[in-house]
């Protein structure tokens, strides 16, 4: 190696001698340059589904005053102008028609029927009384304290 | 569909602002209806359960499952249950607790002194019982296996049992498949949070082979969400975690599997020999 490169130095003192270490220094420039562009490229398509958890909702449902006039309305859209007079008594055996009904009202009201009680919704009444129970999202600590006690009964819930 | 993949091809900047609009409109989207394929026996009619989505934080509600209610809404026999999940914890059990009793331990072979004459209490040999150092009267005695089998019915009727619990307790969600928009184990854990799932929740898919890789990759990276194939579900993980995530292919295979055994003739020999006609 020693005796080449004095060879090289001899002849001309300019040129380089392509050997080893000098050829990998002239090469890697252009590998340095190709490099990022591949890089960025590969990042912009990754970055283009971007998910956002939505805030999460309280549990908390207490029936609205027209509730009748909501179902009723519901009722009517999902199942057309046939509608009969009794539209409490109309029946839900029919899969689209019970999952256009459940899903309208649980997007418009806020509260879905769970899927324990979803086999017991077999008319629209059941589901009326199912929206016109409230539901709290207190514990049963949280409930007595706000509600009235005599006066000689502290509830401490220091936790 | 046709008409979204047509815009891409055809411009870049609209589909961009067209696409969100017709995700959000999603309203007339066909509804995922699944029906019992085996018989309902005349008097029951079937559970029903809302099929969900796990592409979005949002899709709540796809669709509606029938669920057939002698596998899903049967009578809730917990004292089956305790019975299969004490068997699976220790059906396996082989303890290799051992004590040497005082013929095995070293030494104690010469009365130790005559018996009359020396005013000590009368022994035959420095290892029994009684002696500090001597060998344990009834103590462990060797590897000891616990192994024993509850009937075939038993442990189905307690798997029928275990599913019925958990959709009872609204534990159980159908999802119309496990496909996720990314594989980060972050999106399953808000997801589960967002929907109120619980801190565990076992998520079945029907077999190893097409399970897609978001799923197993979002879930190798977290302790509390487990996925199984159908096979391997049993009451002790189902009572183990907090929720149950079953798919529509799941949910068929299980009932095919556990209600053959309701109507089934008694085996000549076991069923794990060959049969030329087992289903």
């Amino acid at each position: 190696m020693a005796a080449l490169s004095v060879c090289g130095v001899t002849r001309r003192g300019l040129t380089w001698i392509v050997l080893g270490a000098p050829r990998r220094g002239f090469w890697s420039r252009f590998r340095k340059e190709k490099k990022p562009v591949v890089a960025e490229t590969v990042e912009e398509v990754k970055k283009e589904p971007v998910l956002v958890c939505p805030p999460l909702r309280s549990r908390t449902y207490i029936p609205p005053e027209d509730l009748q006039s909501r179902v009723e309305s519901c009722v009517k859209e999902i199942f057309g102008s046939s509608v009969p007079s009794n539209w409490q008594d109309v029946s839900l055996e029919d899969g689209h028609l019970k999952f256009g009904l459940l899903a309208r009202l649980a997007d418009d009201l806020g509260h879905a029927v769970p899927n324990s009680r979803l086999h017991q919704m077999c008319r629209v009444r059941d589901v009326v009384d199912f929206y016109n129970v409230p539901i709290y999202d207190r514990s049963k600590f949280d409930e007595l304290i706000a509600s009235n006690l005599p006066p000689n009964l502290k509830i401490t819930w220091g936790y | 569909m046709l008409q979204l993949g047509l815009n891409a091809l055809a411009e870049e900047a609209v589909p961009q602002a067209a696409k969100p609009e017709s995700v959000a409109s999603a309203g007339p989207q066909v509804p995922v209806l699944r029906r019992c394929e085996l018989p309902v026996p005349a008097p029951r009619r079937p559970v029903q359960a809302w099929v969900e989505s796990l592409r979005g934080y949002e899709q709540e509600r796809v669709g509606l499952a029938e669920l057939h209610p002698e596998v899903f809404s049967t009578a809730p026999r917990l004292d089956i249950l305790h019975q299969v999940a004490i068997w699976q914890k220790n059906f396996k059990r082989i303890s290799y607790a051992k004590t040497k009793t005082r013929a095995e331990v070293q030494g104690g072979g010469r009365k130790p002194w005559p018996q009359k004459g020396s005013g000590r209490s009368r022994h035959g040999s420095i290892r029994s019982p009684i002696w500090r150092g001597g060998g344990i009267a009834h103590g462990p005695r060797g590897p000891t296996s616990y192994y024993y089998m509850l009937p075939m019915k038993v442990r189905v009727r307690g798997l029928k049992v275990a599913l019925t619990v958990k959709l009872a307790q609204d534990d159980l969600h159908v999802v119309d498949s496990l496909e996720l928009p990314t594989s980060d184990p972050q999106y399953l854990t808000e997801l589960a949070r967002y929907r109120r799932w619980g801190d565990s929740v076992l998520l079945v898919d029907l077999a190893h082979e097409n399970m897609p890789q978001n799923v197993i990759a979002a879930v190798s990276g977290l302790k509390t969400f487990n996925l199984i194939p159908a096979v391997g579900l049993n009451a002790y993980s189902m009572l183990k975690h907090q929720t149950l995530v079953l798919t529509l292919q799941t949910i068929a295979f299980l009932e095919e599997k556990l209600l053959w055994h309701d109507s089934r003739y008694t085996p000549l020999y076991p069923f794990r020999l060959p049969y030329r006609d087992f289903p």
